[in-house]
């Protein structure tokens, strides 16, 4: 039972309090009867993995979702629920995962917006605003000029913008729903620093989010949902990195990352003086039999790029790449696929999965020919082994021919790696294989990257996630500006001083440890 | 905990509930169609004749092909706004044919399928490699095609045609005119198309997701291209249908067609997005559209206000749908 008391034993009345808040879709229960209630001055960490009902309870908490039972007060005012309006008034206010700002107007117009100031004569009065605006963002920090479009901003400078938005109109209550999922690290300190300072004026803060360092870095408090169900409401002093993982994911997690068997010694893949765009520098790389090659980089340092160009989906300026000793048609995603190369990109919704299609269908689409006669469709076959596969990725779905636009995201990788697997698959190009994937989903994905090289496939895989990095692959390369400006063992990997190493070489500082080292 | 018990029992019953409620959602077009096909058989005794649901269907046939071949293109997200001037000068390239080749069936039929495969293919061209946005080039088509069927005729009808040019839409076949037959073989070849072989797969592939298909191994252009082709050689059979029907080539022939088959597929529930949509789903909106025509003559009701009715009507079909889906949804 949560307390509505502060540290001294006063009775506080709580900024929101939600009381046995249920809720369904479609009849399936995604929240059962939650209670919680936020102190002003205090941020709570809503955490949960993807599904468990966190964004869902954000949204019945500002008035977006009615409950089908339950309700929420605000300051002991009753919200009246599927109001977002009467939300907003009693001072709650929440900054959505996907930004609702109006990325073509500037920031000053984004900030007053439905509160325009107005000049005596009734037209806008934009000068008061600009320099309104300004103060604001000085407030936190930002040197951004109010005339900038949205557009040109980062994320993370838009999102501030939200938040600033949100707190000038007298909101109390704030509710951020994923801040960091879409902010670069260095925009995740200013971000901390902002709701600590609004905490110290008395903000209750809510925020959701499935990263550990995050709850640490930010939160007074942490509740943890897991199916819809409030199975942990502590005060952060008070629970171990493992207690909140656990109640996350409902069992111990022994071990994140599995133990990596050697890999082998003939060369599967290999790429060879390939030139990304012009002007920038030859890339030479070798991926072995069996061998996990990480790619490290800051955003930006061609990863992404380079694994474009091995696949197909990007043509190199200039250079080469063997597969089992044939060489890739340049720009054909086709020809890598008949000679066995797979790959899962990065933007899960824009380059790997069809949400609009079923599992089944998503599943068929790379090798659709394995499935069809004559052009004509097998279903006995696309099931049989579709399912099979999906089985061994431990895919939770209420059936093959469910969409994917109602899976999970972890589920929705899960499909669009294993895809892969109805055939052989020589050579595997992952990036940022976990980006977006819950914790129970990404031990279970490491666990199967792991078994594919332990059988033999060769892969290569870019993450901006170090411990993946470190702990996964065999050797690491480390670009910058689309080269590569280092190469890491194993050995290497794992020593203590490495994720400076790394750090160093991919933001171009001197790096004088791996002087002797590189090869 | 204690509440938990209780849970199970209202679950089932509210599961129950929906489960009636998904079905009626899920099917609202079809709920849509038999309120309306009941109104008109309340109001019109001719209305549920075996001999008026022949002429639904008749009049339905034309329509059908262009509204199938709309179907595929606005699957890969696109449209094609061609259609009726496609049917026209296609309707014009065949009954220049008949007059001049005299007796020869064949010839007029080769004439108005080349038409339409090639005013289809340079749609496909150009929106295919080109990357032109499919309503611009299938607009320009559209002027261009009116305009090619007039020229043919030199601005006037083909008159005075072989009696034998009539057979393509008075034919009968098991007891239907082969236009109806045509597009009862079109609209279940292309379900089978759609939901059983690779091709069918790889267009909701595009539709859905351009990029991804693209790395799963899709050729997208190649696919895009072939579905304004298709588009434009069911556009060429369906123009020379209605022009058969009539023995005369008449260049405003088809005029205005592509807004009814636009529609037709959007009340069968496909997405102008793409991705989404059935040719089943289609093929009740292309009947419900001819049921209304029908029902609203039957009843006497004057054109424009039919038109009227008509557009209402689509309206709220649609509204309906986007209304069913929403709740399908929560």
């Amino acid at each position: 039972m949560s307390t509505v008391r502060s540290d001294d034993s006063n009775q506080v009345v709580p900024m929101l309090e939600c009381s046995g808040i249920t809720m369904s879709f479609g009849g399936i229960p995604v929240l059962r009867g939650i209670t919680f209630s936020l102190e002003p001055g205090t941020v709570t960490a809503l955490a949960g993995e993807n599904g468990a009902g966190k964004s869902t309870l954000m949204k019945i908490a500002s008035g977006q979702y009615r409950p089908i039972d339950g309700t929420v007060q605000v300051r002991g005012q009753d919200l009246v629920s599927g109001n977002t309006q009467a939300a907003y008034e009693l001072g709650v206010a929440i900054v959505p995962q996907e930004l609702a700002s109006i990325p073509e107007m500037m920031v000053y117009e984004n900030l007053f917006i439905g509160r325009e100031v107005k000049t005596r004569l009734g037209t806008l009065d934009r000068a008061a605003m600009v320099k309104a605006a300004k103060g604001y963002l000085q407030e936190f920090g930002l040197g951004t000029d109010p005339k900038t479009r949205m557009r040109e901003l980062p994320v993370g400078i838009r999102q501030i913008i939200e938040i600033i938005k949100a707190t000038h109109r007298g909101a109390r209550v704030l509710l951020l729903d994923e801040p960091t999922s879409a902010i670069a690290e260095r925009e995740v300190a200013r971000l901390a620093t902002i709701v600590r300072s609004l905490r110290d004026q008395g903000v209750a803060i809510l925020f959701t989010t499935h990263k550990m360092e995050e709850i640490r870095a930010m939160a007074d408090r942490v509740v943890v949902l897991r199916d819809g169900t409030l199975v942990s409401d502590t005060p952060l002093a008070d629970i171990s990195d493992d207690g909140i993982v656990t109640a996350m994911i409902g069992r111990e997690l022994d071990q994140l990352f599995p133990e990596r068997p050697d890999a082998g010694n003939d060369i599967v893949l290999e790429v060879k003086d390939l030139v990304i765009a012009a002007g920038a520098t030859p890339i030479n790389v070798t991926v072995r039999k069996g061998e996990i090659l990480g790619l490290a980089g800051l955003v930006g340092a061609g990863r992404t790029e380079l694994i474009e160009c091995i696949y197909g989906i990007r043509k190199p300026h200039s250079g080469t790449v063997t597969l089992s000793g044939s060489v890739l048609k340049a720009g054909s995603p086709r020809d890598s696929i008949a000679r066995n190369l797979a790959i899962v990109p990065e933007d899960r919704k824009g380059a790997g999965a069809i949400l609009s299609m079923s599992i089944l269908d998503n599943a068929t689409l790379p090798r659709i020919a394995a499935f069809s006669r004559f052009g004509v469709l097998s279903r006995r076959k696309q099931r049989s082994a579709i399912s099979e596969v999906m089985k061994s990725m431990r895919l939770k779905s209420s059936g093959l021919d469910q969409h994917l636009e109602n899976l999970s995201g972890g589920n929705q990788q899960k499909v669009v790696f294993g895809r892969w697997l109805t055939g052989q698959v020589d050579a595997l190009l992952l990036d940022e294989p976990t980006r977006g994937v819950d914790v129970g989903a990404r031990s279970e994905i490491y666990r199967i990257i792991t078994e594919l090289s332990a059988a033999g496939m060769a892969v290569i895989m870019a993450s901006s996630d170090m411990p993946e990095i470190l702990s996964l692959s065999h050797r690491a390369l480390i670009m910058r500006e689309t080269g590569v400006v280092g190469e890491l063992d194993r050995e290497q990997l794992d020593s203590p001083d490495v994720q400076d190493t790394i750090f160093r070489l991919a933001s171009g500082l001197r790096a004088e440890p791996l002087k002797d080292n590189t090869p | 905990m204690n509440t938990t018990a209780t849970a199970p029992a209202a679950l089932q019953r509210s599961n129950w509930k929906e489960l009636a409620g998904n079905f009626l959602v899920r099917h609202i077009m079809v709920v849509v169609m038999l309120l309306i096909v009941a109104f008109f058989a309340y109001r019109s005794a001719r209305f549920a004749t075996p001999d008026n649901l022949t002429n639904i269907l008749i009049a339905a046939a034309p329509f059908a092909l262009i509204a199938l071949g709309q179907t595929l293109v606005i699957l890969t997200g696109g449209i094609d706004l061609s259609v009726g001037s496609v049917m026209a000068v296609s309707a014009m390239a065949a009954a220049w044919t008949a007059k001049n080749a005299g007796d020869n069936l064949l010839l007029p039929l080769v004439a108005a399928v080349v038409a339409g495969i090639l005013a289809g293919s340079i749609n496909g061209f150009i929106v295919s490699q080109l990357g032109v946005p499919p309503f611009i080039t299938t607009l320009g088509m559209l002027t261009l095609a009116s305009g090619f069927a007039y020229v043919i005729g030199d601005g006037a009808p083909i008159n005075g045609l072989p009696a034998s040019f009539g057979l393509f839409a008075n034919t009968q076949v098991l007891g239907l005119t082969l236009p109806v037959v045509l597009m009862i073989v079109a609209i279940l070849g292309l379900a089978f198309v759609m939901k059983r072989t690779n091709y069918g797969l790889r267009v909701y592939a595009i539709g859905g997701n351009r990029l991804a298909a693209e790395i799963a191994g899709v050729r997208s252009r190649r696919i895009l291209f072939s579905v304004y082709a298709i588009s434009g050689l069911l556009a060429g059979l369906s123009g020379l249908m209605l022009a058969s029907r009539v023995i005369t080539g008449a260049p405003n022939l088809g005029q205005g067609y592509e807004l009814d088959a636009i529609a037709a597929v959007v009340i069968g529930g496909a997405s102008l997005m793409g991705g989404r949509g059935t040719v089943w789903g289609t093929a009740i909106g292309l009947l419900l559209i001819q049921t209304i025509n029908n029902g609203l003559d039957l009843l006497l009701v004057p054109a424009y206000w039919q038109s009227v009715i008509k557009g209402v009507i689509i309206v709220a079909a649609v509204g309906v749908d986007v209304w069913a889906a929403r709740r399908g949804r929560r």
